[in-house]
């Protein structure tokens, strides 16, 4: 799994691509959410455009990202879930929880 | 990785043999370790393919296999990596069913929350036992007395194209 961050003023796009699972891609999730935390970044969306699929682990780091973003006051919101992600966080009904966009530009001006 | 056994069925006099993939029972024997769970997963979801299974269908069960083998390497041996776990593929009369055995003290696998109730949804764990119960059509987990607990998968074949739960079983024709 790959995560690279772009600035887009006040807000910041973390693009990311490949698998989110256990012991890898939910690791390095954890870690460019938390690095923008500690930047104290306080708008953040996750582009999953990329993410062929995602397991427990993943999903369940998805929900731990949210999480810690939100007891920051950070709003955290999320990109562009194709295919299997999206299938994903409707069974878990997890897209009733997160702000979740199609469209870069809607979700840069909906913060 | 502990072993590898690949096992073909000798066909009957006379048959023409199965292509690759088809009537191949195999088994896999390797140290917990959460490192081997991709290499599990991508067997689970090329035999599905091979056998048949659609495309999303094969990663659905892939998914299933996938959480199977983390369960048996977090919950069922602890993460001990000096314990096994054994996952068996089989393809048995239009069934593709995966074992997947672990020799830890066993988990209660029948008192998991529901991840979908409110007070759940934002958990960052307990979603694999849903996983596995939604991407494939039968679940069941077995302790085995002293030797740890078998979770047994199984989903029907359907052909390409019809990649939802149950439906009538349909035997790929040979040759």
């Amino acid at each position: 799994m790959k995560a690279n961050a772009r600035h887009h003023g006040k807000v910041t796009v973390v693009d990311l691509s490949g698998k989110i699972t256990i012991g890898e891609g939910d690791i390095k999730l954890r870690q460019a959410v938390n690095a923008l935390l500690d930047e104290g970044r306080k708008n953040i969306i996750l582009n999953l455009g990329g993410v062929s699929y995602m397991d427990s682990a993943g999903i369940g780091e998805l929900v731990a990202c949210y999480k810690r973003a939100r007891e920051k006051g950070v709003s955290l919101k999320l990109l562009n879930p194709n295919g299997k992600v999206q299938d994903l966080l409707i069974l878990t009904k997890l897209q009733e929880i997160f702000d979740i966009y199609r469209d870069e530009r809607e979700a840069l001006a909906s913060f | 990785m502990i072993e590898d056994a690949t096992n073909h069925r000798r066909p009957e006099p006379g048959r023409r043999e199965s292509p690759p993939g088809v009537d191949r029972n195999v088994k896999l024997r390797l140290e917990s370790r959460i490192g081997y769970v991709d290499l599990v997963h991508e067997m689970a979801e090329g035999l599905a393919r091979r056998m048949g299974f659609a495309k999303s269908m094969a990663l659905n069960i892939g998914l299933a296999v996938r959480e199977a083998v983390i369960n048996a390497i977090k919950h069922g041996n602890g993460m001990d990596a000096s314990k096994e776990i054994e996952v068996s593929f089989e393809q048995d009369d239009g069934l593709f069913r995966v074992r997947v055995r672990d020799q830890g003290p066993g988990f209660d696998w029948a008192h998991t929350s529901n991840p979908l109730e409110r007070e759940n949804i934002f958990r960052s764990s307990g979603r694999g036992i849903f996983f596995m119960k939604h991407f494939v059509d039968r679940v069941e987990f077995q302790r085995r007395k002293g030797k740890g607990t078998e979770v047994v998968l199984e989903k029907k074949f359907e052909p390409s194209g019809r990649a939802g739960r149950g439906g009538e079983v349909i035997k790929r024709r040979k040759g």
